[in-house]
């Protein structure tokens, strides 16, 4: 029987070293993830989101708590969870095919050929197979890197701000490729992100945190189908209460300030 | 045409050099014996030639030189690159090496000469103790500089070390690679000159301080140009090699 949650973290703390003071980055995590669902992460920078995200990947390890992915607890990175960065990180050597393919086993060539063919045109780069990243504008590193990211079919793909380096334009069409391929693929996805409307136009839920330490303050269910509508109602209305977490937030950024 | 205008243009200072040199000769009062005729020196390099004596101690110097040059490049880059993957192996080495770099070439030749005799053996030596540390240090920095961004995406994708290291960290390290490799080429001369100007009856090297003793200018002046041509030869040798081994270079900077 598949399982029924992609993911399912159970109060994870992490802690790091900072001049032999030990600081807490992320306190209390409880997040259940289903199949299929895509969840937006929302926070200022520094409240831990990165590093959620990469121990959900396997990169780092975490304090205490638990993670299970894809009904296995997280020891490592896989093939089943794939990360998409805010930086491409396209390797500068290697053609956008062989970036592309990068995680994908080559032994078989042929197998290897279509997979990564598939995933050229499941983010409309045809013809680009063979040029370098350098050659590619921000946009279409990008959508390489979210081929890569897919490439091995993971049950998970988990986006680290992808479309914070990108302007205002390249962003909103990039935010309807990733729902268009979010839909062709039923992949779930995690997102971190710093725009509130790119939260709520994405997710089904919106996962509010805070800083020092990083904690979830509130998920919010986007469960209007208006709020898909920029500038709806519905749309404002969610802005709305997700701003409020943030307007609170603000007086205790300025206080560390001084 | 842009070639062609690139050729033309490197060529301008010679061209200003030999006209200099033939108007001192022929209108100045500089003695043949300090500055040859360019006619003088025409008729030396037609004399050596039938002579065979330029073919035959070119040949030689290029031997060493080869000899030397490949193994200080594949000793170079091996250590180099242990050392960029280890940060063990970088710190038992490190101060050895960087103590050691810092003696010049010539102070190596009298204790060379005792432990290894006044054969091929010492020169081939001093021609790799020369050429060794450029190419090893600059070997270290491509791939100790590889971006860790780049090998955490690697790590995601459960990559072997040594397929991390073909795919990632050699990639990256090869246009440092190729600076190393031009470097040592740079110093490789000097050594091969420093070591037949001792203890050498062979070579462009010997020739040279031969001619000197002899006060043939002349001579002098051929094997300075032979060793000049030969290392520019040898430098777009390697400027061929690595533009193939790195096309992506060649992309990013037509791009600009």
């Amino acid at each position: 029987m598949a399982e029924e949650n992609s993911l399912v973290i159970n109060h994870l703390n992490k802690k790091f070293d900072v001049d032999k003071k030990q600081v807490e980055i992320l306190k209390d995590i409880n997040l259940t993830i289903k199949k299929g669902e895509f969840i937006t992460i929302v926070g200022h920078s520094g409240c831990g989101k990165s590093t959620l995200l990469k121990i959900i990947a396997g990169l780092v390890g975490y304090s205490e708590g638990e993670i299970i992915r894809n009904g296995k607890p997280v020891t490592g990175p896989d093939t089943d969870c794939g990360m998409v960065f805010q930086e491409h990180r396209l390797l500068p050597w290697l053609k956008i095919k062989d970036n592309i393919g990068f995680g994908l086993d080559k032994s078989d060539k042929q197998k290897w050929n279509e997979t990564v063919q598939k995933h050229i045109e499941l983010v409309k780069l045809q013809g680009f197979e063979n040029a370098y990243p350098s050659q590619l504008s921000g946009g279409m590193s990008q959508r390489a890197a979210i081929a890569r990211g897919l490439v091995t079919s993971p049950d998970i793909l988990l986006l680290d701000e992808p479309f914070g380096a990108l302007d205002a334009l390249t962003r909103v069409q990039m935010q309807k490729e990733i729902l268009r391929i979010w839909e062709e693929e039923q992949t779930t996805m995690i997102m971190v992100t710093h725009d509130i409307d790119e939260a709520i136009y994405l997710g089904n839920r919106i996962v509010v945190m805070s800083a020092r330490p990083g904690e979830i303050k509130e998920i919010i269910t986007v469960d209007s189908a208006n709020a898909k509508v920029r500038g709806s109602t519905d749309f404002s209305y969610y802005k709305q209460k997700v701003y409020k977490h943030f307007f609170e937030d603000e007086r205790e950024t300025e206080e560390y300030n001084i | 045409m842009k070639k062609v205008k690139t050729v033309l243009l490197g060529l301008i200072i010679p061209v200003l050099v030999v006209i200099f040199w033939w108007y001192a000769t022929n209108y100045g009062n500089t003695p043949e014996s300090i500055l040859p005729k360019i006619s003088t020196v025409g008729k030396t390099i037609g004399a050596m030639w039938t002579a065979g004596s330029l073919q035959e101690d070119l040949i030689i110097s290029l031997q060493r030189v080869v000899e030397g040059y490949l193994i200080s490049a594949v000793l170079g880059i091996v250590l180099g690159t242990i050392m960029g993957m280890s940060e063990t192996v970088r710190k038992i080495f490190q101060p050895t090496v960087t103590t050691i770099r810092q003696i010049p070439i010539m102070a190596w030749i009298p204790l060379l000469i005792l432990w290894c005799g006044i054969g091929e053996a010492s020169k081939i030596v001093i021609i790799v103790i020369a050429s060794f540390f450029p190419i090893m240090v600059n070997t270290l920095s491509g791939i100790s500089q590889t971006p860790l961004e780049y090998v955490e995406v690697a790590k995601l994708y459960k990559i072997s070390k040594w397929k991390t290291f073909i795919r990632v960290y050699l990639p990256h390290a090869l246009p440092h690679i190729q600076t190393g490799l031009k470097l040592g080429l740079g110093v490789l001369w000097m050594a091969v000159v420093a070591a037949e100007l001792i203890a050498s009856t062979s070579g462009i090297g010997y020739r040279m301080s031969y001619a000197r003793t002899l006060m043939q200018s002349d001579v002098v002046i051929i094997c300075m140009i032979v060793i000049g041509i030969i290392g520019i030869l040898m430098d777009k040798l390697l400027t061929i090699i690595f533009t193939a081994l790195t096309p992506w270079e060649r992309k990013r900077r037509e791009r600009g």
